[in-house]
């Protein structure tokens, strides 16, 4: 099945994160995840949504595919997040975003690194029930 | 006593008085001199549905409640010991109120029943169920259900960060005013370790069990005895809180 393709564009900012969300609600019926999987997926959204520009847009691809959605959010601001991203595994006990991005999704990693910035890919698959 | 300038004596003095020797003039002049900390408390709740002016009276009662509880033994300045009494007289009007913004009844209905419609799924389906199964069991669309989901966070919003009914716990808020330990800003911030031993304990422990354990929201949600939906919200709200320490 090819994948479906949504995009979106939206400032950086706790005001149009509801709308996110709201995709992302559509998103995760279509693919029939549950509830506990649908809000991981939105706070690994938020959390990644926190490192964008506060004074530029932010783009979300989600591109939903009939084993998940992998979704794409960029340009995030700095090369230390793309290094902690790509970083090993924190030791344990240890909370960064590393840990709560392979807690939230199934997998996880930069695309893109240029000009200080990057785009962070997130893996979520449905759940076999 | 009323010969004496009350507006050029100290807090400290004008609580004495007040509470010493009942002295009414003393208490009025305590809280005309703090009701510019309360313009300025309610106007980060201006927005939401009630007018400014609504908003100041009710944070009036707390200053005066927090006047009135003030103990002298105390070695806190008044607005150190005000400010969190009329932040929480304030969110207790807005909780009592019910809804941070408007949100259509209908929607207000639908999210109060969500949380223990979601629990009793899981139980029966041995598993969190999908948006589709909520729907179905409200008999509406599955439309309906995610509105309904992201109208709860118009009830008891993080800037507001009232607790669901019923369910006890320490509020961000309340620790405005009080003696808060300084955290050092990082400029590693995708760590937020230095900002987890702010957080209250319980909410520690959550973060523990699902980032450290690996627990579902609905397994932290069974063991803490909280509902799955005050998991996600407890988890969102520590994140964020502990983001915004950092800065």
């Amino acid at each position: 099945m090819p994948s479906d393709r949504i995009e979106l564009i939206a400032p950086t900012g706790q005001a149009w994160e509801a709308v996110i969300r709201m995709v992302l609600g559509g998103i995760a019926d279509r693919l029939d995840l549950g509830f506990d999987q649908l809000d991981d997926l939105q706070l690994a959204v938020e959390r990644l949504l926190a490192e964008g520009d506060p004074e530029n847009p932010v783009t979300l691809s989600f591109e939903i595919h009939e084993k998940g959605v992998r979704t794409r959010i960029g340009p995030l601001r700095d090369a230390a997040l793309a290094e902690a991203l790509q970083g090993p595994e924190p030791p344990p006990g240890e909370l960064t975003l590393p840990r709560i991005l392979s807690t939230v999704v199934d997998s996880y990693g930069v695309e893109e690194a240029k000009d200080g910035k990057l785009v962070v890919r997130l893996e979520k698959l449905v759940q076999t029930q | 006593m009323s010969s004496v300038n009350l507006a050029t004596e100290n807090d400290r003095e004008l609580l004495r008085r007040y509470h010493e020797h009942g002295d009414a003039a003393a208490r009025e002049a305590l809280v005309e001199r703090h009701l510019p900390l309360v313009r300025s408390l309610a106007r980060r709740y201006a927005g939401r549905g009630e007018s400014l002016e609504d908003i100041e009276q009710v944070g009036a009662i707390g200053l005066i409640k927090a006047i009135d509880r003030y103990e002298l033994s105390r070695e806190v300045a008044l607005t150190t010991y005000a400010t969190p009494n009329v932040v929480g007289e304030i969110k207790r009007h807005f909780r009592d109120k019910g809804w941070a913004i408007r949100v259509p009844r209908a929607l207000q209905e639908l999210n109060g029943k969500m949380g223990p419609t979601i629990e009793r799924l899981t139980a029966k389906l041995g598993r969190s169920p999908s948006i589709a199964e909520i729907a179905a069991e409200f008999e509406t669309t599955t439309e309906q259900v995610l509105e309904a989901l992201e109208a709860g966070s118009a009830y008891a919003p993080l800037s507001l960060s009232a607790p669901p009914a019923g369910e006890d716990e320490l509020d961000p808020m309340e620790t405005i005013g009080t003696e808060d330990v300084e955290y050092e800003r990082t400029d590693d911030r995708t760590s937020l370790e230095p900002a987890l031993a702010a957080l209250p304990e319980r909410e520690r422990e959550i973060l523990r069990m699902r980032f450290e354990e690996g627990l579902t929201q609905t397994q932290i949600a069974e063991r803490v005895g909280i509902s799955q939906m005050h998991v996600s919200r407890l988890i969102r709200r520590s994140l964020e809180r502990m983001r915004s320490q950092l800065g």
